[in-house]
């Protein structure tokens, strides 16, 4: 087994993997949170500002529930529950009633959600900053590093897997399938979409489920990396720059963003940080993004925005 | 020699010979409806036995003709072995004609069993029956629409097929003998000429010599059964026939049928053929789309793309040819295919040629040195209906613009002194259908062909087409006059779609251009002028004087070949309205039918030769909702920049 | 120049059979507006029934109520003979009613092919998680529409454009698309809001002839609003004429044509 392993023999090498190996994982915790913005996107045209207050709300809610006794393999599908529950009465609430309104109301729309929903948290649950117990810890695999050299955290390790498996379950539901052409139909044009039977209200419904559920995996692994608190919500802005290169409305392509983000912030810290007084891993991901921006607009994996004259 | 005796000297017999020899491989494929699906060499023969049983059973004789209008797909080319089979002639016909073209040449082949496509070109041969009481049976295709047409004759492909299985586990055998009676001298094929400058003739073919001069050109470019070719031009075009039937059946390898013809470039470039033949005009729209696309395109692709196309221009073709290049340059050539040759030649779906010809037409040094930049190894090649096509062709590493290469093996080639090419070769045609006199007025006695077409053998043998020999004149001051030749050069212009010159016993060459439209549209819209369509576009004074500066251009070059130099374009106006093969101004592969136009454009020609401005002209107007009424248009006539004739050549 | 006549007598492959749709009484308002008053007609299995009358006379409305998108005051709808106070799109879509609209209402984003597709939604029973998981039946379903939606391709002759976002297409061939969305859940009824809206003499002919095809190759009931009225005589076995709201005329196209209200009302107007 070891056989396939590569063995590295000089330090500067094993140096430089082992940052790459730490970006790219931790890169995939970014495309996490930035799967949840793909997945209102895509259903409803509309950048969902909320999305760091769910994926705070459902972290806490999950705490929260351990707290008050319940194990964590009940915590867990009692939290999903809570969280297809706020998906559907933000449908309900929120985005039904604001059909065919454009989407600059959308969007303040869903500012105004991520202040409810944030003081939903922590009127229910305390300001407190919370620990949350995975099982996994943040520790280098001693089993890869014996044989490598290379230190990986087992909780980076779970992370990628997880991310990985979402991400690959979430862009077939939603590539060329039933689910995922029911989603852009419904973004394209309701009206038609009722026309050929796909039905609005249940898509809509099973899109913010989803991006609930998602949330909920995000806050898990980033908790139990920083801790449960508020600060989650800022998660929204990491996942700027992430959905800027993937475009805004590709599952693979927040993949690759969030890896490229993840990689170029640690290599950065490390190999150029110095020259800047260190601390560039905070802004690294923002310039990448900004040259993005120049160079292909539509990001690497989004549609060209089609103009007719 | 006992070589020859093994050899297999008809279609079926090559056809069984591949079935025995490669039976899994694929022959044809075909797609359809979104994805590509194979006949095999088994398959391919297996139903043409079928096909021809049913078709024997339904009174097909030996030497009877079989008319086929239809595209490429892969029960045309069943039902044409299956023809070939029975004894019997394929008589490929030009789809698009319409049923007045059709129905003379029905009659005089006497055509007892038509294979046609759909129902579109059934409705086509159920109007002419009356007038054409030799054909028994027509055989549909697409069963699409056909659900009631109760008329006695038809028969759907599909239920021929089935009646010929039922026949075939009857009778074993019995097919299979039929096909074991053909001979070599019998008639395969029946081409009709074009009629561009003459009356429109049937062309004989027979097995023999088709298969000799498919094999001969194949082994000239060692083509196997690993080729894969595309089947995309009308069969009723000899070289389309040759390319997608008698060379595959004499190399084995498969050929490809597009969707259609609107989705051809996708499928080619799914496919990836390895073998091309094209028109100039299909080269033409090739490079017309490349271009497009870099206008579109972000400024850093579009200046790499004019480096390393400017890097390819000059050293593409030699390397391609095996010429001398610095070792600096190959590399930054190599570097280009990676950058941006290779995806381009993907994108044409010509990444995968290896050898591709153009033929049927003059092609622009421009265009073809395009391709050849690019490393794609177009050729030209000339051919003659007459001639069973190959008869001189460019070789790998010897292909110069200005000619068409050295002729083929087995042919050939010597000039009267008129300039006049005569062709000897074992592909030669066998007669014009039941026309005697006319084959022996173009067939010397010692089996020369007179081709009509005047040119010149250069000292290494390689061959240069000058013009139709009846089209070369003198103007009145005495200098030679080749309308042909002048044609071909304005063509060349990418706004100039065709152009007819006429100057012979005259004072000046005058010219009626027909503007491209797509082409000049894009220039218009770039230079910000409004148009509403071809009759504005050409009415419009800037595009007069666009075209101007193209005609000043051609008349440059032409000053510079002495033969050429008296007699360059003083005048010319733009037509309003398109030529169309379907008013006859061109025949159906788009060739020139100058009588025609200079017929119908009379009082225009005498107006730019008299001098005057502006001529006004009856004219047919198409309106938007399809009626048709008379109008008068007023069109421009405009002048072109001449040059004198170049100094240093005038030795000549 | 030749004959051009038929060259064959039309004997239809689905003759017309009973009503399968029939609209009782319907009155729609909008606030005080009175879009259509009393509406009574029916659709019989297989025809192609024309809805025609001047801009604003109820037209789109009626299709609109058919289809479940307008809910009227008054009146009910008959579906094979069960009777529905009230429709909704989709339950006309489980229904087997198809629709075009007026002012093409295509997934703009998507291409021709995934359009098609998506028209096929109802064909296609597999659930989310089926769909996620890519169990058996959700790629087998997958495998039939794609097969389906290639004959409609093949039938419209659209094979060009399958991979091409359909906002990149002329307006002629979005309308072709639209209707080989609509055909592509294989219905029963079609309703077609204008089809030939917009178009030149050639493509309203092409879009003619695939209309007749349709109704010919399938036996779709095809039910199609128009307000140019020569196209629609040229293909419609009955028509219903509506004037600001109210059915002026019904019957074959020789009986409108010669119908004294529809000549005044309509015929009158507009020409």
């Amino acid at each position: 087994m070891a056989a396939f392993l590569p063995s590295f023999e000089t330090p500067a090498l094993l140096f430089f993997v082992e940052v790459l190996v730490g970006g790219l994982l931790s890169g995939l915790m970014y495309s996490l949170v930035a799967l949840g913005f793909v997945l209102i996107y895509k259903a409803s045209g509309v950048f969902n500002f909320a999305q760091g207050a769910m994926v705070f709300f459902a972290v806490l809610s999950f705490v929260g529930f351990q707290e008050l006794g319940l194990p964590f393999w009940a915590a867990l599908p009692v939290t999903i529950g809570l969280m297809i529950l706020v998906g559907m009465a933000t449908e309900r609430m929120v985005l039904r009633p604001l059909v065919n309104q454009n989407e600059n109301t959308l969007l303040m729309a869903t500012i105004g959600l991520a202040f409810v929903i944030e003081g939903l948290a922590q009127l229910a649950w305390g300001v407190d900053v919370r620990r949350i117990e995975l099982g996994i810890k943040d520790e280098p695999i001693m089993w890869l590093a014996d044989r490598t050299g290379i230190f990986v955290s087992q909780l980076d390790i779970v992370a990628g897997v997880v991310a990985g498996v979402m991400v690959i379950v979430l862009s077939i539901l939603f590539s060329a399938t039933k689910a995922g052409r029911g989603l852009r139909a419904v973004a394209d044009d309701p009206a038609a979409a009722l026309s050929v039977g796909i039905p609005l209200k249940q898509i809509w419904m099973l899109v913010w489920a989803t991006a609930g559920v998602v949330a909920l995996v995000a806050g898990m692994l980033w908790g139990a990396r920083s801790g449960v608190q508020f600060a989650l919500v800022l998660l929204a802005l990491k996942a700027m720059p992430v959905l800027i290169i993937g475009g805004f409305t590709s599952v693979p392509g927040v993949i690759v963003a969030g890896l490229i983000v993840g990689a170029t912030e640690k290599l950065a810290e490390v190999y150029i940080g110095p020259a800047f007084g260190g601390g560039i891993e905070g802004w690294a991901p923002y310039m990448l993004a900004v040259f993005f921006l120049f160079i292909r607009p539509e990001g690497l994996f989004g549609e060209k925005i089609i103009r007719r004259v | 020699m006992a070589e020859q005796t093994s050899k297999p000297k008809t279609f079926p017999k090559l056809l069984l010979r591949n079935a025995a020899a490669r039976g899994a491989d694929p022959a044809i494929r075909e797609k359809s409806r979104g994805v590509w699906r194979t006949m095999t060499w088994a398959q391919f023969a297996d139903e043409t036995e079928a096909v021809a049983a049913a078709l024997m059973a339904r009174d097909l004789k030996r030497g009877a003709h079989v008319a086929f209008l239809s595209g490429n797909r892969p029960r045309l080319y069943v039902a044409m072995a299956a023809t070939h089979w029975a004894g019997a002639v394929a008589t490929p016909l030009f789809e698009d004609s319409p049923p007045e073209e059709i129905a003379p040449l029905l009659q005089q082949a006497g055509v007892t069993h038509i294979f046609a496509e759909d129902q579109e070109q059934v409705d086509k041969a159920l109007r002419i029956l009356p007038t054409c009481p030799s054909v028994r049976f027509i055989i549909y295709d697409k069963d699409r629409g056909m659900r009631h047409y109760k008329q006695p004759q038809l028969v759907s492909y599909a239920d021929l097929l089935r009646d010929g299985r039922a026949r075939l586990a009857a009778q074993p055998g019995a097919t299979r003998m039929e096909a074991e009676r053909g001979q070599g001298e019998d008639a395969a094929f029946l081409f009709f000429t074009s009629g561009a400058t003459g009356p429109v003739r049937g062309v004989v073919h027979t097995h023999a010599g088709l298969i000799e001069r498919a094999e001969t050109a194949a082994a000239m470019d060692k083509l196997t059964a690993a080729d894969l070719a595309l089947a995309y031009l009308p069969p009723a075009w000899i070289g389309q026939s040759l390319f997608s039937y008698g060379q595959s059946l004499a190399t084995g390898y498969c050929i490809c049928c597009p969707e259609s013809i609107e989705t051809l470039f996708t499928d080619m470039r799914e496919i990836g053929p390895t073998y091309f033949l094209a028109p100039p005009s299909v080269l033409e729209l090739l490079v017309s789309r490349v271009e497009l696309r870099m206008q579109d395109a972000g400024a850093i692709k579009r200046g790499l793309y004019k480096m390393f196309m400017a890097l390819a221009r000059r050293v593409g073709d030699k390397i391609l040819s095996g010429r001398g290049v610095f070792i600096g340059s190959r590399l930054a050539y190599a570097l280009g295919g990676l950058v941006i040759y290779g995806p381009l030649k993907d994108v044409l779906g010509l990444s995968r040629v290896r050898v591709a010809y153009t033929a049927g037409d003059a092609v622009s040094p421009a265009v073809l040195g395009f391709f050849r930049a690019l490393g794609v190894n177009v050729k030209q090649l000339y051919g003659a209906t007459e001639t069973g096509f190959f008869v001189a062709m460019q070789r790998d590493r010897g292909v110069r613009p200005d000619t068409v290469g050295p002729a083929a093996e087995g042919v050939e080639v010597k000039l009267t002194p008129q300039r006049e090419i005569l062709v000897r070769s074992p592909g030669l045609f066998k007669e014009y259908l039941r026309d005697p006199q006319a084959t022996a007025a173009v067939k010397t006695p010692d089996g020369f062909f007179h081709t009509g077409d005047a040119g010149r053998l250069d000292d290494d043998g390689h061959l240069r087409l000058l013009d139709r020999v009846a089209d070369i004149g003198a103007l009145a001051n005495g200098a030679l006059f080749s309308p042909g030749r002048i044609e071909n050069r304005l063509r060349f212009s990418p706004y100039i779609k065709q152009a007819a010159v006429f100057g012979d016993r005259r004072e000046t060459v005058c010219a009626l251009i027909d503007i491209d439209t797509a082409a000049v549209g894009a220039w218009a819209d770039t230079h910000e002028i409004a148009f509403t369509g071809h009759a504005d576009l050409a009415a419009r004074e800037e595009v007069s004087a666009l075209i101007a500066e193209e005609i000043a251009k051609a008349n440059a070059d032409l000053a510079a070949d002495p033969s050429l130099a008296g007699a360059q374009v003083s005048r010319f106006l733009l037509l309003h309205k398109e030529l169309d093969p379907d008013d006859g101004a061109l025949t159906r592969m788009r060739e020139l039918r100058r009588g025609v136009v200079a017929a119908r454009h009379a009082p225009l020609i005498e107006a730019m030769h008299a001098g005057r401005p502006r001529v006004q002209f009856d004219a047919e107007v198409m309106h938007e909702d399809g009626s048709v009424t008379t109008a008068e248009v007023d069109l421009r006539i405009s002048d072109a920049k001449t040059f004198p004739p170049a100094p240093s050549m005038k030795a000549a | 120049m030749m004959d051009m006549s038929p060259l064959t007598t039309h004997t239809r492959a689905f003759p017309i059979g009973a009503p399968i749709l029939e609209l009782n009484g319907i009155s729609l308002r909008f606030g005080g507006v009175k879009a259509l008053t009393n509406i009574s007609f029916d659709i019989r299995e297989h025809e192609v029934r024309a809805i025609i009358g001047p801009n604003g006379a109820g037209k789109s409305s009626m299709l609109n109520v058919i289809n479940g998108m307008y809910r009227p005051q008054e009146g009910s709808i008959t579906f094979r003979g069960q009777k529905y106070a009230r429709m909704t799109p989709t339950r006309a879509a489980h229904m087997g009613i198809a629709r075009t609209f007026q002012n093409i209402a295509l997934f703009k984003g998507m291409t021709v092919l995934d359009n098609l597709m998506a028209g096929r939604n109802l064909k296609m029973r597999a659930g989310v998680l089926e769909v996620a998981l890519q169990l058996p039946r959700a790629r087998r379903e997958e495998i039939e529409s794609r097969e389906a939606v290639e004959e409609i391709i093949e039938f419209l002759e659209i094979e060009h454009i399958r991979k091409t976002p359909v906002a990149r297409l002329p307006y002629g061939l979005q309308k072709r698309v639209e209707l080989g969305r609509a055909l592509a859940a294989e219905p029963k009824i079609l309703l077609l809001d204008e089809p030939m809206a917009g178009m030149n003499i050639e493509e309203k002919q092409d879009m003619s002839r695939f209309i007749l095809d349709v109704n010919d190759h399938y036996g779709t009931t095809v039910v199609l609003i128009e307000h140019d009225m020569g196209v629609v005589m040229d293909i419609s076995d009955r028509v219903v004429v509506l004037d600001y709201g109210k059915k002026i005329g019904d019957g074959t196209p020789d009986e409108v044509r010669s119908n004294q209200d529809v000549i005044d009302a309509y015929l009158g107007v507009a020409h």
